[in-house]
């Protein structure tokens, strides 16, 4: 559906997109996970031939895309990261606007809006101009806006930035219902939690390039870190640490003199191993997590920076 | 499709509170200015003929030479309408009812009796001592080279005076060039139109424009409708004006209102051109758009002696080529043609350059629109 091959994209000096490459499928929701200014929204508008780019090509639906490809852009729904709303237009004249862009027939995109708005929940405010709207819904009605017209590959970019959680997964569980419906999805997002949820596959973006490509299981295993243990323990002692440490399969143990934290090598548990040393050693703890490594674990390792800000 | 984009997009123009405020209430407000600041001038402008007395005794039917002057002044294009009274005492009478704002006494010399002094009997006071003034000069020049009689009538024009008098009083071309000047104007704001819709096009100027970019539009098609229903929202409010200006004001537009309208439009046309051009050829903000727009508006408007009368002419005299230049100018004058021409030679010249104007800001703007991926958003 989306084949992007060794897209270079330069803003003047700086390299937006260094050899960027993607495939997504038809019936996917693809995630395209980065910090600020790693290059999703430049990928996103080269896609689309919103931008010029210095080399590479970019094909949709099997074709080059262009300008000028109607036929592709009429399959295609957009949510750009910024809200793009008439000011002076009503939630509904909105939505009826950009989905009489690709839509000519008017009983047909009646019926169109209806949906879009159910489904956006924005039934109560459909004489409202934009400006009374609160953040959260005007982001809504930007993406009813966008995908009205049931596309079949839409481009969401960030979409739910600066939304209340309500609104979130509202927002998250539309994003599935379209994709239940039929449409492939390309999601960018800083949020990994959201990504994680959302997503069938998942790009990790840094710099322009994509770092690491998958399943969500696919990227955490990729990373020798795993599960992430944390012992809230007093008076550990040093002979106690060390038999910790010499724990097969523990990568990286901490002591900070009330919390044990220790990380597993990946797909191995090791928490009973830890509690059994403590035990037999008859220290007391406290409360005891185990977590799963996150996508920010593995953004962690592969780029030595934390994803979050 | 179209329907939906020019319907829209004239639904916006017609809410968008900026472009409103210049099109419609500014000119509303500054035409009824004008209107206020004219009717005062205009009571100025009926003393034309007000009526005075004279008191007919022997003294003024002794002199001939004052007689003659007062009665060459008055009558229906004169300066006063003249009653002759048996003797001061009825004149008195007439002045105290308010049936004459003063009366002449003739004698040496003749008195003016006035219980007030507006510009009326400042006028009365005016010719009396203008006729003493020549009078004098008169005795003076004749007692030195009796010869020069031949040349008394030269110094005794009264018509002149007259004329002068009523000149002074804004008479209409002048009164007129004001909203003249005012519509040139109008027409011109038909810019934030254009600008606006070239912003909300264009991927690179606005998030609207992006999105709309991503829509399966021809460049075209779409920028024509909504160019259209920009240019509708204008014409609206340039139709409002006219109407305001004309029926509401009572000021006479002459006999071819089609032709102003016609005008308006040609005038809106390059309005609306030249802020698409403004629009499409820099990377401004939007608000700093509008103001380069706005203060462009005021810069030709100015020229084109929106603010202080004369300076169109000055401009027109000292520096052809910008009055020739200067649209507001030429819309103005095209409405001044209409209304004092019987040709048509002047008007189609004004045309032609207002259209020329429009097709180079029309073709400036598309050759910046052309281009449909961008270097940056
Ligand atoms: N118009 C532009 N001119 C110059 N540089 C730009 C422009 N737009 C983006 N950039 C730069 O290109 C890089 C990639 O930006 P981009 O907007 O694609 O990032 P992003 O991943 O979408 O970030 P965010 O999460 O903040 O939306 C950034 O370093 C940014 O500063
Ligand atoms: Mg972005």
């Amino acid at each position: 559906m989306i084949q992007v091959s060794n897209l270079v994209k330069r803003y003047g000096d700086l390299i937006a997109l260094d050899h960027f490459n993607l495939e997504v499928k038809k019936g996917e929701i693809f995630g395209l996970l980065g910090p600020n200014g790693s290059g999703k929204t430049t990928a996103i508008n080269c896609m689309l031939s919103l931008l010029k780019y210095s080399k590479g090509s970019v094909s949709l639906f099997g074709e080059p895309m262009t300008p000028e490809h109607y036929r592709n852009k009429r399959r295609i729904g957009v949510v750009m990261q910024n809200v793009a709303v008439f000011n002076e237009l009503t939630v509904v004249e909105n939505i009826d606007y950009f989905c009489g862009l690709y839509v000519p027939d008017k009983k047909r995109r009646r019926a169109l809006l209806d949906e879009a708005i159910e489904f956006t929940g924005l039934g109560e405010f459909r004489k409202f101009l934009p400006k009374k709207l609160s953040g959260g819904l005007l982001r809504r009605l930007n993406i009813a806006c966008g995908i009205a017209h049931k596309p079949e590959l839409i481009f969401l970019d960030e979409p739910t930035v600066a939304v209340d959680p309500q609104s979130r997964n509202h927002i998250l569980e539309g994003i599935r219902e379209l994709n239940r419906g039929g449409a492939t999805i390309v999601y960018t997002s800083h949020y990994m939690e959201e990504v994680e949820q959302l997503c069938s596959r998942i790009m990790i973006m840094d710099k322009g390039k994509s770092v690491a490509i998958g399943t969500k299981e696919d990227l955490k295993a990729m990373i020798r870190a795993g599960e992430k243990l944390t012992v809230e323990v007093y008076g550990l002692s040093g002979a106690a640490l060390d038999e910790i440490k010499a724990i097969d399969g523990l990568v990286q143990t901490e002591y900070d003199g009330h919390t044990l934290t220790a990380r597993c090598a990946s797909e191995i548990h090791r928490l009973g191993a830890v509690l059994d040393v403590l035990t037999r050693r008859q220290i007391a703890f406290g409360s005891v997590f185990s977590e799963p490594p996150t996508l920010n674990d593995v953004f962690l390792e592969i780029t030595g920076k934390d994803l979050k800000d | 499709m179209f329907w939906n984009i020019y319907s829209k997009r004239v639904l916006c123009g017609l809410r968008e509170k900026e472009s409103m405020f210049w099109t419609w209430i500014f000119p509303l407000l500054l035409s009824t200015m004008f209107f206020f600041t004219f009717t005062s001038l205009d009571t100025v402008g009926q003393l034309r003929a007000f009526p005075l007395g004279v008191v007919d005794d022997a003294a003024y039917h002794r002199d001939a030479a004052f007689r003659s002057a007062l009665e060459s002044v008055s009558g229906e294009d004169g300066l006063f309408e003249l009653t002759a009274f048996g003797d001061a005492a009825d004149a008195d009478a007439a002045l105290v009812k308010g049936e004459i704002e003063g009366y002449i006494l003739a004698g040496e010399p003749p008195a003016l009796i006035v219980t007030g002094d507006d510009i009326n009997q400042t006028i009365a006071k005016g010719f009396l001592d203008r006729y003493l003034q020549t009078r004098n000069s008169v005795a003076l020049i004749l007692a030195s080279n009796p010869g020069a009689v031949n040349d008394l009538p030269a110094l005794l024009q009264w018509a002149d005076y007259t004329k002068e008098i009523s000149l002074a009083q804004n008479p209409p071309s002048n009164r007129i060039s004001y909203f003249y000047a005012l519509l040139a104007m109008v027409c011109l704001y038909g810019g934030f139109q254009g600008l606006i819709t070239v912003v909300y096009l264009q991927a690179n100027l606005s998030p609207l424009g992006a999105r709309r970019t991503v829509a399966p539009l021809g460049n075209w098609g779409a920028a024509v409708c909504d160019l259209l229903g920009g240019l509708t929202v204008h014409l609206t409010g340039v139709i409002v004006v006219v109407a305001y200006i004309v029926f509401v004001l009572g000021t006479d537009f002459g006999s071819k209102l089609w032709l102003v309208l016609l005008t308006c439009l040609a005038g809106s046309l390059l309005g609306v051109a030249f802020g698409a051009m403004i629009a499409a050829m820099s990377k401004f903000k939007e608000q700093v758009k509008i103001a380069i727009l706005i203060t462009f508006c005021m810069v030709c408007s100015f020229l084109s002696g929106l603010m202080v009368q004369g300076v169109n002419y000055i401009v027109a005299e000292h520096a052809a080529m910008i009055s020739w230049l200067n649209p507001a100018a030429r819309i103005a004058d095209s409405f001044y043609c209409l209304y004092y021409y019987d040709t048509y030679d002047r008007y189609l010249l004004n045309l032609g350059i207002i259209l020329a104007m429009t097709v180079v800001f029309f073709t400036a703007a598309s050759l910046f629109l052309r281009r449909q991926r961008y270097e940056s958003i």
